[in-house]
């Protein structure tokens, strides 16, 4: 269960987790990370399919989680934040 | 589908833009899950359920369906 | 209470353990017949299968037959395989069923119209009332009433027995439904801290803190805090610099769970951001001086006793709750609510540790002159808060002085060094003497302006022994002396008597006395305030 605060301050910047900043466009490297659920592979290959017609400046990189019932291992996220500028995982089921 | 909530907060909190697919059988799920972690606002697509009877075309057909949806999650759509 | 004939049931809907949805109150539906109950309780597990009973004799004549339980769904599910019950049992909900016909004591037999009235009510086991309620419903639903007698007889039932307490009297339960009430009230912006994080430590991650812990701001933290107070929450209190944000009831409470006040302190909290944010303290000079300056608060009137204060032994020290946290709330809202910050607005370049908390209760009891707050024109019954820019207390000791005259030139010698001893001039100063110190001069007849006016004599130098010269360049100026021989001009420490403001505290053992330093006097500086604390404030004991 979360715990809920109220906010102490005149409220003119987040407290809690916030999103990371949205660019406007996608740009360098998108990583495509697989859960490794069985038929994932094929959403994703789609996907990487049609980021590359339609943008065409985005490289893509396949990654993969060695379970889907777990977190992603750390050394996996901190390579993936590395070198990617977004993430899209998939495909939960 | 809780564990990519978590792999996706974390990347937020690292300052990467993520977003997850998930079927729709999780709409609730999700929400409880990105609530629990003190990030309501998780970018997350979900695609029609079956999935693992549905056959490659379909799949595919979800992909194309999903796409535009993915990509505004990650450069925020504005709307 | 059994006063059933002035009772409505309520608007709701509940849904029955078979998925059936019934309206309390459906004129096109039947009358019913309701027993409210809970599992744990002897008087119900008896009164339960009589209802099963006479229900069979109702079954499908224009009345609805419903338990409600207030426990939950195992237990009324157990309980209704136990007494084999076949007619419809519903939850209550939240006790929303409950709590809207204020029920104290379970079990409740109710019979109502289709449109809501409640035209019988019984509780507890009460054989003449529950005999009444259901030959009534006989009636209603044109079943003989000597079938309900009967039934009622074959149970060989006492005339009276006692029930238990409604559910809705649970301690748990009213804090939860108030706490979910109020809740709804609160207008503070709202943020999640996920359970994968430590909430202590998020709130220092945040910079939310003055580098010690605080206590978590939870809803019904505040909601308890906004106890203390009658005020409306959302009424602003003062407009909170260096930003200038409005601060409202609420913001401040949420501080003052932050810094760890009791809801009864929050009056003086109130009455001390007030004060801190007028114009005269200046609260935004004081912030963002590099001077070493806090705002001292001192506390006068009842209030000190009521919600315990300490004005004795180790005043200025640690140990007691409402001295500690009330002089912290209000620096937790001049940072999280005004923005003031050290590095930020706050420059002081060595600041002092009263810039956590500092606030103590004046001993009146222990001195036979006016208090504070009297020689500034309030009456000694009223409560209220004085806000002084001070630097820490600087130690005096004399434990030789035997006359009011030979402790009041010690304190004088001492007193020079305020600032610097070639500081002249100077503002406000606070004084503050222990109780033994105060025995020396009222057993010599002293009155706080003999001390004064002897400390002004004391202190008055010459202005050749006060100039800046070569060896030591601070000092006053040559041409203060404007032509006349600076031996013969003579200098006051304090810019008047009653610039020394005396105060009563400490512990009953010790021959000390404290002089604060203040800030800079004046528009440019600041300016002693005291503020009544409201009367609104403090709810009736």
């Amino acid at each position: 269960m979360p715990t809920t605060l109220l906010d102490p301050t005149d409220e003119r910047t987040p407290l809690g987790r916030t999103l990371a900043a949205r660019r406007g466009r996608l740009t360098g490297t998108v990583a495509l990370l697989d859960i490794r659920k069985p038929r994932g592979d094929v959403f994703l290959d789609r996907l990487e399919q049609l980021v590359r017609e339609r943008l065409p400046g985005v490289t893509i990189e396949r990654h993969a989680k060695p379970t889907f019932t777990k977190p992603a291992p750390e050394d996996l996220r901190a390579e993936i934040a590395a070198r990617c500028t977004a993430v899209i995982e998939a495909l939960a089921d | 589908m809780s564990c990519s909530v978590h792999d996706c907060v974390d990347f937020e909190m690292r300052g990467i833009p993520a977003v997850f697919v998930a079927s729709s059988t999780f709409v609730d799920a999700a929400a409880a899950q990105s609530r629990a972690l003190g990030l309501p606002e998780v970018a997350r697509v979900f695609v029609p359920h079956p999935i693992q009877d549905a056959t490659d075309d379909e799949m595919r057909a979800k992909a194309e369906a999903a796409f535009a949806a993915v990509v505004a999650a990650l450069v925020g759509s504005g709307s | 209470m059994s006063d059933g004939a002035a009772a409505t049931l309520p608007a709701l809907e509940l849904e029955t353990l078979q998925g059936e949805k019934v309206a309390l109150r459906d004129p096109a539906a039947a009358a019913r017949l309701i027993v409210v109950y809970k599992h744990d309780c002897e008087t119900c597990q008896t009164v339960l299968p009589v209802i099963e009973r006479v229900s069979r004799a109702f079954h499908g004549k224009k009345l609805l037959t419903l338990g409600v339980s207030q426990s939950d769904a195992d237990a009324t599910l157990d309980t209704i395989n136990e007494h084999g019950l076949c007619f419809p049992q519903a939850l209550d909900a939240d006790l929303a069923l409950s709590f809207a016909l204020e029920l104290e004591v379970v079990p409740v037999v109710l019979l109502a119209t289709p449109g809501g009235d409640v035209i019988a009510r019984s509780d507890a086991l009460d054989l003449p009332q529950l005999t009444g309620v259901l030959t009534n419903a006989a009636r209603l639903s044109g079943v003989d009433e000597r079938v309900v007698r009967r039934a009622l007889a074959a149970f060989e039932l006492p005339a009276f027995r006692p029930g238990c307490a409604s559910r809705t009297l649970d301690p748990g339960v009213q804090r939860a439904r108030t706490a979910t009430q109020g809740a709804a009230k609160l207008q503070a912006r709202r943020w999640l801290v996920g359970d994968d994080q430590d909430v202590v430590e998020t709130l220092f991650e945040r910079g939310l803190t003055d580098g010690l812990p605080v206590v978590p701001p939870t809803e019904e933290r505040v909601l308890r805090m906004l106890e203390g107070t009658t005020r409306d929450p959302q009424d602003v209190v003062a407009v909170v610099p260096p930003n200038l944000t409005p601060a409202t009831v609420e913001k401040v409470a949420i501080n003052a769970v932050m810094a760890g006040c009791k809801p009864e302190y929050l009056p003086v909290v109130l009455a001390a951001v007030e004060a801190a944010c007028t114009d005269e303290f200046n609260m935004h000079g004081v912030l963002a001086t590099t001077y070493f300056a806090a705002p001292l608060i001192v506390v006068n009137g009842p209030v000190r006793a009521r919600i315990g204060m300490n004005s004795g032994i180790n005043v200025f020290g640690q140990g007691n709750r409402a001295n500690a946290t009330i002089g912290r709330a209000l620096n937790l809202v001049v940072r999280n609510v005004g923005g003031g910050r050290p590095g930020e607005v706050d420059r002081a370049t060595l600041g002092q540790p009263g810039k956590y908390t500092y606030c103590i209760a004046e001993n009146e009891e222990a001195s036979p002159w006016p208090a504070l707050h009297v020689e500034r024109g309030f009456a000694p019954g009223d409560s209220t808060v004085t806000l002084f820019a001070a630097e820490a207390p600087r130690a005096i000791v004399d434990q030789t002085s035997r006359s009011a005259r030979g402790l009041a030139t010690s304190l004088g010698l001492a007193m020079r060094s305020v600032m610097h001893p070639r500081a002249y001039g100077l503002g406000d100063v606070v004084l503050v003497l222990a109780p033994e110190h105060v025995e020396t001069l009222k057993r010599d007849g002293w009155s706080k302006d003999d001390l004064r006016r002897h400390i002004q004599e004391v202190t008055t130098k010459p202005l050749a022994e006060l100039l800046a010269d070569d060896e030591c360049r601070e000092g006053l100026p040559a041409a203060l002396a404007k032509g006349a021989d600076p031996a013969t001009v003579r200098l006051a420490k304090f810019r008047k008597p009653d610039a020394i403001h005396v105060v009563v505290a400490g512990g009953p053992a010790g021959k000390f006395a404290a002089v604060i330093g203040g800030w800079v006097p004046g528009p440019m500086g600041s300016t002693m305030v005291t503020r009544k604390i409201d009367e609104r404030d403090a709810p009736a004991a």
